[in-house]
């Protein structure tokens, strides 16, 4: 792709983003949205290969359709009421129906079907900007519509959404996929709490954002799309496969890393407004989760594969991709809990 | 609910069932995402006529404007997938699953 489209196209995505985040009304809201969707498709299908192409059909369909049912739905609150401004109480029926389709976009659980089959057939650098810059825009309005949506949606959503991304994650071996499955999960954490309080939300969101990064470029500097793959990549860096099992530790949610400090902090609101059962079915399905990162990090660590090493010392040489972003990332994801005070002040 | 009102929004639900139930051929599919988004078209354009808010007698057309750009983007993908999946039927686009 030349260098000219993909900045257009990158701007374009920015764009997108920005206008959803700065409109107060529907229309340019769902303009902001489109905007977006038309700018990924040309990266998603940069490649001429059938699992691209079907991908990027996948995608598009949903999109355009979840994009259709928002504007649908504020339409039909313009009508009832004769607002179109985002912050406006809209009718409970409108919010039931633009809350499920955000949910639709961004991949929570009873609409989930697309993530895995469309994160799978795009390359990890597309992946990475469809699983943490495209979720963006979608929860600037999930944030604003949270308020007027009934509470049991909510938890019903994200209930569904950690346990169906527990479990879906089990038997896969496909790194895209499994990265997919982490996503619905977190999202379920996200959405759990955006009535409750929508700065956990936040902070939830941009921890997430952090981590997934860090994941998807580490997969990116190894090369790996399978589980088979990471087994060798103690040979190309040792010390990026150390730092790797800790980013994926991370995003399970272990207490010295990063990764706990959402989860930590949701279970103590939804405890405290007295969602007890809540509370103790989304812990336990963080355990799901937690499985196959942990076989992940087994797979990478404690196992040595029956391959063909044609030379074990690649790491002796220099690496020629730029890994400033990469090393950010890690240390964000590793060393951040300490920080939870001063998140707590600044966001809430 | 005024006739107005039902008739869009009864065009819209179609337009969204037969997207949804109606899984043979891709090109089915955005004809019912036009189809919705006429709705759409119907709905805005009527709400300014009744209303006479004339600030927004511009977004029925950058609505038409958006699903125009829909619809091509979607053609191009129908002719995309029919050059690597063959036939445009959509229970061709299975590869990724599994």
């Amino acid at each position: 792709m030349s260098p000219l489209v993909l900045v257009v196209l990158l701007s374009s995505l920015g764009l997108g983003t920005a206008m959803t985040f700065a409109s107060s009304h529907w229309l340019l809201a769902w303009m902001g949205l489109e905007i977006n969707t038309l700018a990924i498709l040309p990266l998603m299908a940069q490649q001429n290969h059938p699992r691209a192409m079907e991908a990027t059909t996948k995608y598009f369909l949903i999109q355009a359709t979840a994009a259709a049912m928002i504007l649908f739905a504020s339409t039909t609150n313009a009508w009832a009421s004769g607002q179109w401004d985002i912050t406006y109480p809209s009718h409970p029926v409108t919010a039931t129906i633009t809350m499920a389709a955000l949910a639709m976009k961004i991949g929570l659980a009873p609409t989930h079907f697309w993530l895995p089959e469309v994160l799978q057939g795009v390359s990890l650098t597309t992946g990475l900007i469809l699983s943490t810059w495209q979720k963006l825009a979608p929860f600037a309005l999930i944030l604003q519509v949270a308020n007027y949506t009934p509470p049991y949606m909510l938890t019903a959503l994200a209930l569904c959404s950690t346990l169906v991304g527990g479990w879906g994650g089990l038997n896969q071996t496909q790194l895209r996929k499994i990265l997919a499955y982490s996503s619905i999960a977190h999202l379920g954490w996200m959405i759990l709490v955006a009535q409750m309080a929508p700065q956990l939300t936040l902070i939830a969101l941009i921890t997430y954002i952090v981590m997934t990064t860090a994941a998807f470029l580490t997969l990116n500097n190894m090369d790996a799309t399978k589980t088979a793959t990471l087994a060798s990549s103690w040979t190309k860096s040792p010390t990026l496969t150390a730092m790797a099992c800790l980013v994926l530790l991370s995003l399970g949610g272990l207490p010295p890393l990063t990764g706990f400090l959402p989860k930590w902090l949701i279970l103590q609101e939804v405890t405290n407004q007295g969602f007890i059962p809540t509370a103790t079915v989304m812990a336990l399905s963080a355990l799901l989760s937690l499985y196959f990162y942990l076989r992940l990090t087994y797979a990478m660590s404690l196992t040595l594969f029956p391959h063909t090493f044609n030379s074990v010392t690649p790491w002796r040489m220099t690496a020629k991709r730029p890994t400033l972003l990469l090393s950010t990332t890690i240390i964000m994801t590793t060393c951040l809990l300490p920080l939870t005070p001063s998140a707590l002040t600044l966001l809430i | 609910m005024t006739p107005v009102q039902f008739s869009f929004t009864t065009a819209f639900i179609l337009g969204l069932m037969g997207l949804t139930f109606h899984r043979t051929h891709l090109l089915s599919a955005l004809l019912c995402l036009e189809g919705m988004m006429l709705a759409l078209f119907v709905a805005l354009s009527l709400w300014t006529l009744q209303t006479e808010v004339t600030n927004f007698s511009a977004a029925p057309m950058l609505l038409l404007a958006f699903s125009a750009c829909e619809a091509s983007v979607g053609l191009a993908l129908l002719v995309a997938t029919n050059r690597t999946h063959g036939p445009n039927q959509l229970q061709a686009l299975n590869i990724l699953q599994c």
